[in-house]
């Protein structure tokens, strides 16, 4: 009972706060600049408020059908998080075009080696598990690498956003929730290699959606309480140079 | 089985780290004015210079005054949040998260001292989220008009 209760008090408050992010974020506008995010929150509302939902009430708990849709759409939204990333980076290099042709290299290749390192284990587990279950051993794999890199690029981006002294409040914010929502899971993940699964379910079952609702919250302050950067340009004419430099005049 | 348990310590690490710096950012907010200053003066409140000492290259932290100011002011700061021309009586979420921040960094600062590590940055740290709070408590008085009272004397008719 209590299990059941606090499975539904988290869902409707992930759900609620998604749904109000997205809602208050077309409100001010702000949807085109955080377009990646809302996306993700926007796949995130989809996935587990309904699709999820719907095939739980339609095959049930214990159905293959459901377990492998929830393995499915988990890949997916890990999926979506390093997208998330990419543009988040994306953004964090806005100035200086060279640095995001580099860092979008290196995303590729790190992607390459996520999907190799995932792929070997399916290899080295194919020997002695059955043919029904590498699917799913390759899905847990994959997404705990998947995860695992996605917390140390999102570190990496922080410490490359201080060290170039980027202002913007906003994206600092933002990949501070991103962290958290990687975090949780990649240590969960961890512990689950550590612990029989059954432990380690249990704890993903709490620290989970806490992790959503964190990573939710922290956007939301993002979206509502840091102003809204002034545009670069007036409305259908450029802004009038107020100052040149030496070498142009 | 080590790399593991390296991922899982290195996340939970992670999962602190990233807490911390949103609490940070947080704390980064710029105020438009310092509204601190009256609410410190109106209730006679001592952070401040346990920032002004912390500054001081050479100063001796004197711990065990420093500890019984910041658990002081923070009572009385915690009380005028909820209660100071707050109209719902009760704590935002970046207040309550604030809440637990300190309440974490005190623990932390108190481990430190018995452990005989430096306990500088953590005083600093709560001092930090002392300001915020007062500069929240400042912000909503001067939002709120009490006829000719200034923010300090309606503070002080609480």
């Amino acid at each position: 009972m209590i299990a059941f209760l606090y499975d539904t008090g988290f869902f409707i408050l992930v759900q609620g706060l998604a749904l109000a992010l997205l809602v208050f974020s077309v409100y001010r506008g702000s949807w085109k600049r955080l377009s990646a995010p809302l996306g993700y929150v926007f796949g995130l509302l989809l996935i587990d408020g309904v699709g999820r939902r719907y095939v739980l009430h339609r095959y049930g708990l214990t159905s293959e059908q459901y377990s492998s849709f929830y393995w499915l759409t988990d890949v997916a939204l890990a999926l979506g998080a390093f997208l998330v990333v990419c543009a988040l980076f994306h953004r964090a290099c806005a100035h200086d075009r060279k640095m995001w042709r580099f860092v979008r290299l290196v995303m590729a290749c790190v992607f390459i080696l996520v999907l190799g390192i995932s792929l070997s284990a399916l290899t080295r587990s194919s020997a002695h598990v059955e043919n029904a279950h590498l699917q799913k051993v390759f899905f847990f794999e994959f997404q705990q690498n998947l995860y695992f890199t996605c917390l140390v690029l999102n570190t990496l981006l922080y410490i490359m956003m201080q060290q170039f002294e980027l202002a913007d409040p906003e994206l600092n914010l933002l990949v501070c929730g991103m962290g958290l929502q990687f975090a949780g899971p990649a240590a969960n993940f961890a512990l689950a290699s550590l612990t029989p699964w059954q432990y380690a379910s249990k704890l993903y079952d709490l620290f989970g959606p806490l992790c959503t609702l964190g990573m939710l919250a922290v956007w939301f302050y993002a979206v509502s309480r840091i102003p809204k950067p002034a545009p670069a340009r007036a409305r259908g004419k450029l802004v009038p140079i107020l100052a040149r430099s030496r070498s142009a005049a | 089985m080590i790399v593991a348990t390296l991922i899982f310590v290195l996340s939970t690490a992670l999962f602190l780290f990233y807490l911390q710096a949103t609490c940070h950012r947080i704390l980064r907010t710029e105020f438009d004015q310092e509204y601190f200053r009256s609410i410190v003066n109106a209730n006679r409140l001592e952070f401040p210079s346990i920032q002004q000492a912390l500054d001081g290259y050479d100063a001796a932290t004197d711990y065990a005054r420093f500890r019984m100011t910041l658990k002081c002011d923070f009572l009385a700061l915690t009380y005028l949040l909820k209660n100071a021309g707050n109209a719902k009586r009760r704590y935002t979420r970046e207040e309550k998260l604030l809440l637990l921040y300190f309440r974490a960094v005190y623990l932390v600062m108190v481990a430190l001292h018995a452990v005989g590590l430096g306990e500088r940055k953590a005083l600093a740290n709560l001092a930090a989220i002392l300001k915020y709070f007062a500069n929240i408590v400042g912000q909503r008085v001067n939002l709120v008009r009490f006829g000719n009272l200034a923010p300090s004397s309606y503070l002080m008719n609480l």
